[in-house]
């Protein structure tokens, strides 16, 4: 295969795993105005639909899909399957303890990433073997914390890395997005409000007299 | 039993992942055309003797890039084809960052001294269609030579917003700029891959890969090397940091030694001058250095080094402003930079009337002539250039001049020692 039918596959692939992805976000942002959850066989039936609307051009220049990549990019393969995953009848949230540590990373590295000081911590993520052992760290204390989709999902990113799946040649790129660290920071903020809510509350009427 | 099938995965991924960084290759020296000092020191003498530049030597010449009707024009830029002739890229359209901006390119026939009729090397829905996302705005087209021959451009592209969201983008030519394939999009940033853009010329590395000098200009405003792989990031060095320098230009020194200037983008109050950044690992690692003291309007300079060992820069050596441009001559033994040509001054004129030369892009094709083109008044693209002859007398003139200095030094030093000794 030559330079540019890869070129041509990886755009292509890169469009219609966008497509599943936005199909995936319009069905998740359905339901939270839902009274009741959609049965699985629609949602996948949503996301085919969807998802075709999306990638075809449907007589304009460009399929809709790639305005969205325009100003998204491609997303993080952890973002990706997190959100996909989301659609399977077994589902479950993605334990606290993991948003927290994606909030916390987030919030150390783009502020380096981003041109603060002469330290950049996105480099490491091109070839650094450190950085690949610290992510094979986090993904098996995924796997220790019983958290076994964790270490799916960084086990598959991290193979896609290898395999040159997106246009990035950044472990960073697969690993971490900004909306993967809006929504982990946003999480982490609504649980800590919560929660003083809930301790101001118990606090209120259970208060020593 | 699903959480030990997980960890085998993740122990696959992980044998996958360090055979990936095994086969990647490693950070290299930079490639260096070796300076001819015998033939520089001779040709000084012997111009020392004679004087100064000849009546006879070759004189600059000034041409305009071809016309391609539309009214804005900027950010032009050089490669020099296998046949000695010289390939020029400029974008142009109804304004800048307008939708109908393309990049265009023309050749350069030395001995007619003309440019061919300009053609489309990149427009706005071809870009579209080969990224495979909607592209608002192009622009900044950069050339280099890839180590198989093949002729490279880098360009940037906007979806949203202004330069600022830009992201490097880049196509090969087997023909010599001809025809192009399909653009690939450099992925050099991690917040959207947003604001990554590049306007100087490309350095090479001994294994044949491209070190690409670009630069953020959003959050931060800071310089980085981009270790490119044909339509790849392959991994990329920090050259400045903070909100002040971009655009950075790289004279490389030795094979491990490297200098880069910036455009200085600092706010009010700070030194309006060149900033520096300097490698002794071959790129690896950069340190901020002493300013240049030349003056920076927040503007581009380019800059070149000759086969002689003479360096170059071309830049508005005002504060403010952009209405006067200057070719700048230096030894490197001494790193004094003196004026060879004032090349466009508008400074008798009012304020409204000044015109704009900026964007300034020098290549050389024999090693010691300068090809330069700069963006004149926004409407036209102007090309200089300075033969090999002119150049060469100019170095020896200012070595000359360099010496003389040097010997004047001592013996003023000495008369003033004498002095005081009476």
């Amino acid at each position: 295969m030559n330079a540019s039918m890869m070129n041509t596959l990886v755009q292509t692939l890169a469009l219609i795993e966008l497509s599943i992805t936005c199909a995936v976000v319009c069905i998740w942002v359905l339901q939270k105005f839902s009274p009741n959850p959609l049965p699985f066989a629609a949602k996948i039936f949503l996301v085919i639909l969807l998802g075709n609307i999306l990638f075809w051009p449907l007589g304009i220049d460009l399929p809709l899909v790639a305005y969205v990549r325009g100003v998204t990019g491609d997303l993080s393969i952890v973002l990706t399957l997190l959100l996909w995953s989301s659609l399977l009848p077994s589902h479950k949230p993605a334990p606290i303890t993991f948003k927290f540590a994606v909030a916390f990373i987030a919030l150390c590295f783009y502020p380096f990433a981003l041109g603060v000081g002469m330290i950049d911590p996105y480099a490491w993520g091109y070839g650094s073997i450190v950085f690949l052992a610290t992510v094979l760290f986090f993904a098996l204390v995924c796997g220790l914390a019983n958290w076994s989709k964790g270490v799916w999902i960084i086990a598959i990113a991290i193979i896609a890395w290898s395999a040159h799946w997106h246009e990035s040649a950044n472990l960073w790129d697969y690993l971490l997005d900004p909306f993967l660290a809006i929504w982990a920071i946003c999480t982490c903020i609504g649980v800590m409000y919560r929660s003083k809510r809930d301790k101001a509350r118990s606090g209120y009427l259970f208060r020593p007299g | 039993m699903s959480r030990v099938i997980a960890l085998c995965f993740l122990l696959l991924a992980a044998v996958i992942g360090f055979l990936h960084i095994d086969s990647r290759p490693v950070w290299v020296p930079f490639a260096v055309t070796p300076i001819s000092a015998e033939e520089t020191l001779e040709e000084s003498l012997a111009t020392k003797n004679k004087g100064s530049i000849k009546t006879s030597t070759p004189m600059p010449q000034s041409h305009w890039l071809p016309d391609t009707g539309a009214p804005s024009v900027h950010a032009a830029s050089l490669i020099t084809l296998n046949d000695g002739t010289v390939r020029a890229f400029w974008f142009a359209g109804s304004r800048e960052g307008a939708a109908d901006v393309s990049i265009y390119s023309s050749v350069y026939d030395a001995k007619s001294a003309s440019w061919s009729a300009p053609t489309v090397a990149m427009d706005r829905i071809s870009a579209e269609k080969g990224l495979s996302r909607y592209i608002a705005k192009l622009g900044n087209p950069v050339p280099a030579r890839l180590a198989d021959g093949r002729l490279q451009l880098f360009f940037v592209t906007v979806s949203i917003g202004g330069w600022a969201g830009s992201s490097i983008s880049t196509v090969i030519s087997d023909d010599e700029g001809l025809t192009w394939g399909n653009p690939q999009r450099l992925i050099s940033s991690p917040l959207l891959n947003l604001s990554t853009l590049v306007k100087s010329p490309s350095i090479a590395f001994t294994d044949g890969l491209l070190g690409v000098p670009a630069y953020h200009e959003w959050i931060g405003r800071f310089g980085e090397l981009l270790r490119v792989d044909a339509g790849r990031v392959i991994d990329k060095r920090r050259m400045s940091s903070g909100r002040s320098a971009i655009q950075p230009m790289v004279f490389v020194n030795d094979a491990q030694d490297a200098s880069a200037y910036f455009r200085q983008t600092r706010s009010a109050g700070l030194p309006k001058q060149i900033p520096v950044s300097h490698t002794q690992n071959a790129g690896q690692t950069w340190q901020q250095s002493e300013d240049l003291v030349i003056a920076n309007p927040n503007s581009a300079i380019t800059g070149l080094v000759l086969k002689s060992g003479a360096r170059i820069l071309v830049l508005n050596n005002i504060e403010n402003g952009r209405y006067r441009l200057v070719l700048l001559m230096s030894d490197p033994k001494v790193e004094q930079w003196q004026t060879l040509e004032v090349l466009e001054d508008d400074e008798a004129l009012s304020n409204i009337e000044r015109k704009e030369f900026s964007y300034p892009y020098l290549i050389t094709v024999d090693g010691d002539d300068a090809h330069l083109v700069y963006t004149w008044d926004r409407k036209k693209i102007r090309h200089r250039y300075f033969p090999s002859e002119w150049m060469r007398q100019a170095f020896a003139k200012l070595q000359t001049e360099v010496q003389d200095k040097s010997q004047e030094k001592p013996q003023a030093a000495s008369a003033s020692g004498q002095g005081a000794q009476q």
